[in-house]
Order: C-alpha cells, then structure tokens, then sequence
C-alpha cells in the first residue's frame, strides 16, 4: 500500500451538541487507495466524524481538506461532486422508486443535459441517458442485483438494501467513499458478500474506502489501518495487528479490569 | 465431413447453413438480451479449441469445467469436444474435496474454472491435482491481483487459438473431422447417493441417439427457444439444450443472473421447457397465491373458467370427445384467464413442457393441462443419456412415466427390474469395471442394456410405471413384489389421506393398509353430506367415510398387477405422531416402531376378522396419559381371482 498520498487530511476536529462534546480534538490522515476503518464503542463520536467529512456537520474547529478544497466550508451539495460518496447506517434510499431508478438518481451530478432537453427526451439528452444507464447497469452486475433491478427498494429485506444504497454510493464514481455501518444487522453471509464487494471496488477502481463497522473480525480482515475513537477522542491508530494488542483500545472496549 | 457423427460436425453444418443471419445464443447482460449468430460462435469456439490444442490437449484427455450457465461456458463445451478432448462438468456448489475427487478421478488435464469462488476451491487442491496443467476463468471480476501462472484466463487462451488459426488455418477443419461417433463426448459424474460418484462415459453417438429420439416424438426446430438454467454439470441440459443445438439448431439463451431465472423465462417465453417437479409444485402454490391476491374480478374469472379447464382436461384424458359448447366455453376461458395467466409465467408459446424427478401428483398434472399447458412426464437416467420416456400431448397417464422414446426399447427383468436397451446406452463407468458388470449387459445384437436399479412394470398400452428402487422394494408370500412407498404415495394423492401405511412381508399373503385421514378434508366433507361426528376416532370409524376411502384405494389398485393390491385397510383411529416417535420430525413413517405398535390390527386383518378391538395408551400434550377402547373396522377389497 502507497501511504505516500494524501487523500484526506483532518486536522483537530471539535464537535459539541449542546453539553455533550461529541468530537474532541481529532486528526487523522486518510491516504490514497487505503481502507481506513473507524471503530470504537456505542458514542465514540464515528457518525460524527463521518458526517463532518460529507459535511452533514459542521466542526465547530479544526479542519478538513480534501485535496486542496476545506470540506469545512464547501457547501455540501458541492461536496458530492468532489467525489465523495457515502452510505448511510439507516439506509436512506428513496423507498418508492426501484433498484434502478435508485442509482440512476445518483447520476445526476454527471448529467449535463438541461431541463428542456430532459423533458423532450431527445438528441443529446437521450444519448447521454442511454450512456449512463449502461454506468448504471455496470454497477447492478457487480453488485449482482440483477434479480432485484425493477423492484420498489421499499419492499427489500435489509441486505439488499444496502447493496442498492453502496451502488447508488458507486454511481458517483467517487474517489472517497464513506460507510456507515455497512454490515449491520446482516448474518454471515450477506456480511462476507458486502465484504467482498468492497475489496472488489477497492482493487477495481483503486477508490478510497472510510468505513464505520462494528463487526471486529471483519474489520481486522479487510482493513488496512484502523483509527479507534472513545468519548470523542481517538485513542489508537494503526494496523489492525497494532490496534488488536494496544492496551488502551482493550481496555476501552473491554473495561478496566481487563 | 460426409457423416454427422459427433456433436463439433454438426455444429459446423449449423455454422454453415445460419451463418451470422441467424441466432444461435442469447445472454442477458446489462439488462439486455445480447444475441450471438452462428458465426460469434463459431468464432469463440475456433479459437477455443485451438487455445487448447496450443497448451498442449491431445484426443481424449478429459477437462473439468464448472460455472454457472453462460455462453462461454458452452462454447468452451463445444471447443473441448472440438478438439477431440471429453468434457467433464463439476457442480458449481461442489466442495473442494469433491472437486478433488472428481479431477484426480478423472485424470482431467486442464480445469475450466468460471469465477473467482471457483478458482479459490482449484487454488486449495493444487497440490493434490498436479496432472491440471491450466486452470482456466472466464469471469475475471475479483482475479486482478492474482499471479499464480497457473491461472489463466478465457481471452488469453482465445488469443492463443487465434495465433495458432493464422499459422495453421485448416487445423481446426482437421480436428473436427478427425473424430467420431464413437469418441468419448462427456464424463458425468453421478451424484453418487450410495458410495462414491460413478464416471458415466457417453460417446458422441449416445447424445446423438438420444437428442434424435426426443425429436422423433416432438420435432426440435431451429426456431425454438430454451433457456439453460438447469446446471451444465448434470446430464439433462446436454441432451436438451446443447445437443439440440448443435443437431437441430434450436436457439440456447442464458439467463443474466442465477436468481433472474424466472423472469428472463417470461421474457423468452420459450418454446421448450423443462423443470424439475419440485418447481412445478412451486409453480402451482405462485399461481394460487397471486389469484388469491389479485382482484376480484380476476378471481371470479378463474373459479369461473377453472372447473371448465379441468372437464375438458378430464375428457381430453379419458380420450373422450370435448363437445362444441365446452370447447367454445374454454376457448373463451382461455381467451380471459389462462393465457394472460401463462403470459406471466413465460409459458405461452410453450410445446414441450416437461417434469422430471420425483413424480407429479395427478392433481398438479391436471392443474396445468386445465390451464393449457401439456406438461409431460419424462423418465431416464444419467447412463441413458437423459433420454427413456415420456408422455406424448394426447397420451398421458397420471400413473406412467410415459411410454419408451422411439428407438429405445424397455424391459423387465424376472427380478422386476427396468432395463433400458438402445444406442443412447452409456458404454460403462470411467475406470470401474466392477460397476459396469453391475448396471450394463451387452444382448447378442450387440444393444447396449442399462440395469436400472428401479422396480417397474409396462403396462398393455405400453406405458412405463415406475414403481421403487428394486431394493426397497417386499416380497410376498406369494413371490409377487410391491412397493410400499408407490402405493403409499399413490393413496396420498387423495386429498382424504394423509399418510398410509402398506404392511406386507414374506409370510403375508396379501398387502394390507393402515390409513390415516386427512382430519380437516373428511371433515368439511363430512359435514357437507351432514354427517354428524365428534372426534377424529369417531370420524374414521363411520361407514361412509371407510365407502369413500375404499373408492380412492380402489383406484390406486386399478394401476396395480393384482397380486400387489390392497386387499385389506383399516383407518387408524389416530394419527401418526411425530411427538409419539411413530414419525420422524421430516414426517417420515418409522415403519418397524408402527408394526410393533399397531400389531394387533394387522393380525387381526390377516386373520379375517372385520373388526378389532384396541386398547391403547394415549400421551396428552401436558404430559398426561389415558386408555382408550374403541372397536376399529377392517375393510376388505373385493378380488378378481389371482391365476394361481
């Protein structure tokens, strides 16, 4: 792994909701073409850090850069077409349209076309539409959700739903992609095949990968270092062997006895 | 090429009669059917082959290949066969070591590996199948960073085969028609329930036969579509899709996905279709939950036309005459409800529709031919090349398998064992010769006869009903064999059965019954014709519950050689328990447990009694227990007289 560039930079972010200090002090360095994961117990401050980086908050100090561009003063709509795509640990599709219409939506920052030639559906519009249908389609079969193509996300069980949501991820061709939590609440096996689509993104299309996950022995599998925060702080970072024998993340996982 | 005698010859013929104005392959990909013509295959599978030759196959080296349905996968078929190598297909959800024995077994030379998954398994076992010279992947998704030499992929082996075309442009030519009907085409290995997996060995001339007696029943044509889902590694879809391909040219389309199985059906709407029973029987609970869930007036429609289907099924059955009225009314009905309801299940354009495995029940046979589909009834095996019997449109009976395939002869041994003879016969299993002495005998003109290992027996129309494996199956006092599980299941067709067991042994003279009721189907029954019951025993002591029990056995033994018949039943006062140990949790019966328990009632219907008295100890739900005393009838069958 080339830990020579750098793909994210965040520097001494604080966060506080009302009394409670959510993120305090944090920095940690993200670099090109790694699989960073972030773990920590119930409140550690993961989510926040998360949507700090796609700017769903604001760090009340400190800053992030992404390249050259301060994600801390980029509206967030602009954020996305930086190239940073992220899913979210509730799962937010739009729960009437289908698997298609889904990532199609996420197209939509590479559509040039305007509103009228949208509308009359013709000449470039139509082509540039045919052009990232096929983008689209690419994603389905990587992701293997063929079967699932024309139905309401609404009506999936939870697996699926989260494979459609990391594919609407995919369809903005980003170079950072965020996780939140991609694997909860599946069993074994939709966690291995979640698992094996990341690493495949990964070695495909060389993405940046920032996930959140609980699941430690998956974590330990997949990941290439791990930055693991508690009330806020980051305590350890490291390769996930460093991190598996560093005392303080046993104990802040495990209590003080131990 | 002046004879058509191995599959790559007749692929070659189709090349040059459709060339690139007609379809041979479809695949759906990116959500769009891709079609390849004749000369795309042509191309793939040249190259292919002479990949092959360059890393070395000679004639008869065996190669592995597993994957899932795809056109690679049957170019890559058509190409090992090409160059003169044998075909040997694993299943997709084999375990390593399964692999491993299969490979070693067969001395496979090179392995054909689809996607990564598959590769992981080959990569785990390579030391154990040093003889692999290549293990090669068509699916290079997930395989970027591996470097193993061994590994390589489909498009560098085409690209060897194009090398080696421009060197030597005739080679392929050459290889094609260097072979013969007698070349070992395919190595399928059998899933082996007993013992170890056994190498049928099926030359090119056994696909042949077989292919063309199918076509002599139901004519293939080259503008008939089927779409390859069952696995490539089993039998039936050699000798129902490929083989027809190459022979007839019927169009072969993959479908995109495992799972989008069903809906690219609808979409092909095929006019060849082959399910195993299992999913006919899924097929039918689809169609009763979608009407249940569909408007009402689409309800109404079909408990309106659906009795209507059913009569002229029945008449179209018994061979009867459909008169002009019913015949307009289900015309009308079809016109409504039964081709909107084919359209969504694919089947409109349907002409072969068959079912193989375990049996149909008669009621789902019925289901479909009342909705218009001719749904048939195939019998064969792995060593006949898939091909034995099968029903034809106006001859079917809900008992038979159907009646032999031109060309193909049946008999039954004195033991009451199905042999099949013809040339469609496997030529013995690879390197097991013992087993070959078992299950194949040469007669003095040379046909080939395959012992089944299946109890049956040929009917005066010449149908073929399978009974049990021979094995399973009692003997009588009298010599005369029966199975208990055909009879048992039999009876089970009858909605008012719910389970039955046949007592017979070799100091019986006769078969005897113990039947349960179905509790819910006698009861609403019951109360229809207002007969008043209180409990289960009560139920099946009355008289006209036994009249309409001995109606359904009656029927079962009307497809029975005499001295099988029931002669005797009783209705069990009870039910078969699980909970009492009398089943297994998978409800199957624990026969030797049974005959114990219920001893007195057999005895007593050997004995000629017409009733018996029990007592017996019954196990509540909380744990209590209590005796019960009832009077059980026996009924008895009228018999013709049994020629001594």
């Amino acid at each position: 792994m080339k830990h020579d560039h750098l793909n994210l930079g965040i520097k001494n972010i604080s966060l506080s909701f009302g009394g409670t200090q959510a993120i305090s002090d944090v920095s940690f360095d993200v670099y090109d073409g790694e699989i960073l994961a972030i773990i920590g117990p119930n409140g550690a401050g993961k989510t926040s850090t998360l949507n700090c980086i796609s700017g769903f908050y604001r760090p009340e100090r400190g800053s992030i850069f992404f390249g050259n561009q301060d994600l801390t003063r980029t509206p967030i709509h602009k954020i996305a077409k930086l190239g940073i795509a992220r899913t979210f640990q509730n799962i937010a599709l739009y729960t009437g349209l289908s698997t298609l219409d889904n990532i199609m939506a996420a197209r939509h920052v590479h559509m040039k076309s305007g509103m009228l030639g949208c509308i009359l559906y013709w000449g470039f519009a139509h082509k540039e539409d045919i052009q990232h249908r096929r983008v689209v389609e690419e994603i389905i079969d990587f992701l293997e959700i063929e079967h699932i193509r024309k139905a309401v996300v609404g009506a999936l069980p939870h697996g699926l739903r989260k494979r459609v949501e990391l594919g609407r991820a995919m369809a903005l061709e980003p170079n950072l992609l965020l996780l939140d939590e991609p694997m909860t609440g599946m069993n074994l096996e939709e966690k291995e095949d979640m698992a094996r689509f990341i690493l495949d993104i990964h070695e495909l299309q060389g993405t940046t990968v920032v996930l959140i996950e609980h699941d430690m022995g998956l974590v330990m599998d997949i990941a290439d270092r791990i930055i693991v925060l508690d009330f806020g702080s980051k305590i350890a970072e490291g390769t996930p062997e460093e991190i598996r024998n560093n005392p303080a993340v046993i104990q802040a996982y495990l209590g003080q006895e131990y | 090429m002046s004879q058509l005698d191995t599959l790559p010859k007749h692929f070659m013929e189709k090349v040059g009669r459709y060339g690139d104005h007609q379809v041979a392959v479809r695949q759906k990909d990116f959500g769009i059917w891709q079609e390849f013509t004749w000369a795309d295959s042509f191309e793939q599978v040249r190259n292919f082959t002479l990949g092959l030759i360059a890393l070395g196959l000679e004639k008869g080296d065996k190669v592995s290949i597993v994957g899932d349905n795809d056109r690679q996968y049957m170019w890559a078929d058509l190409a090992i066969m090409s160059a003169g190598g044998v075909t040997v297909g694993i299943f997709t959800d084999a375990i390593p070591s399964e692999m491993e024995f299969v490979i070693q077994h067969s001395e496979s030379k090179f392995a054909l590996a689809k996607d990564q998954e598959q590769c992981d398994k080959h990569l785990e076992i390579k030391n154990t199948i040093p003889g692999v010279k290549k293990v090669i992947y068509w699916e290079p998704r997930g395989m970027w960073y591996y470097n193993d030499p061994w590994l390589m992929s489909y498009e560098d082996v085409i690209e060897l085969g194009k090398k080696l075309h421009d060197e030597k442009p005739h080679l392929f030519e050459e290889l094609v028609a260097s072979g013969t009907g007698d070349d070992l085409a395919n190595l399928c290995y059998t899933s082996g329930t007993t013992g170890v997996p056994k190498g049928v060995m099926l030359t090119h001339e056994i696909f042949l036969s077989a292919v063309e007696s199918f076509h002599l029943l139901e004519p293939r044509l080259d503008t008939d579509n089927i779409i390859s889902f069952t696995p490539l590694a089993w039998i039936a879809e050699h000798t129902l899709a490929v083989t027809p391909h190459v022979m007839y040219g019927i169009i072969v389309n993959f479908p995109e996905a495992p799972e989008t199985v069903r809906e690219n059906i609808r979409e092909i709407a095929p006019e060849f279709l082959f399910y195993p029973s299992r999913l006919w029987e899924n097929l039918t609970a689809i169609i009763q939950v979608r009407i249940t869930d569909s408007s009402w007036i689409n309800r109404l429609l079909y408990n309106l036309f659906l009795p209507i289907g059913y009569k002229v099924a029945d008449l179209q059955y018994e061979k009867k005459s459909v008169g002009i009225w019913l015949k307009l009314l289900n015309a009308l009905g079809d016109l409504l409800v039964f081709r909107p309801l084919r359209d969504q299940l694919g089947l409109t354009r349907v002409r072969t529709a068959i079912t193989a495995g375990a049996s149909l029940s008669p009621d789902m046979l019925r289901f479909f031919r009342a909705m218009g589909i001719k749904l048939k009834q195939v019998y064969s095996s792995t060593e006949t090349a898939a091909a034995g019997t099968q029903h034809s449109d106006d001859d079917v009976k809900f008992v038979s398998v159907g009646k032999p395939l031109p060309n193909i002869e049946f008999k039954i041994s004195d033991e009451g064992e199905i042999l099949i003879g013809g040339k469609n016969i496997f030529v013995g299993y690879f390197k097991n010769e013992e087993e070959t002495a078992k299950s194949l005998s040469i007669d003095d003109h040379g046909t080939r006869w395959f012992h089944t290992g299946d109890a049956g027996y040929i009917d005066d129309d010449g149908h073929v009903i399978y009974l049990d494996r021979v094995k399973d199956m009692i003997t009588l006092a009298s010599g005369e064999k029966f199975s208990p599980q055909f009879l048992e299941g039999r009876l089970k067709f009858s909605p008012y059965v719910q389970h039955a067991m046949a007592v017979g042994a070799e100091d019986k003279e006769y078969v005897t019954t113990l039947i349960n009721i179905d509790f819910d189907n006698v009861g609403r029954w019951a109360e229809k014709k207002g007969i008043s019951y209180t409990t289960f025993m009560d139920l099946s002591q009355k008289p006209d519950v036994y009249q309409v029990i001995r109606e359904d056995v009656e029927r079962v033994n009307s497809s029975l050689p005499p001295g099988a018949r029931i002669q005797k039943f009783v209705l069990m006062y009870k039910e078969f328990d699980a909970d009492e140990a009398e089943m297994t949790r998978t409800r199957k019966l624990r026969r030797g447990l049974l005959v114990d328990r219920y001893q007195e009632i057999i005895d007593a219907m050997y004995l000629g009694q017409d009733h018996c008295k029990v007592s017996a100890e019954v196990k509540y739900r909380d744990g209590r227990t209590s005796n019960i005393e009832t009077t059980v009838r026996i009924a008895t069958l009228e018999m013709e007289e049994i020629p001594a």
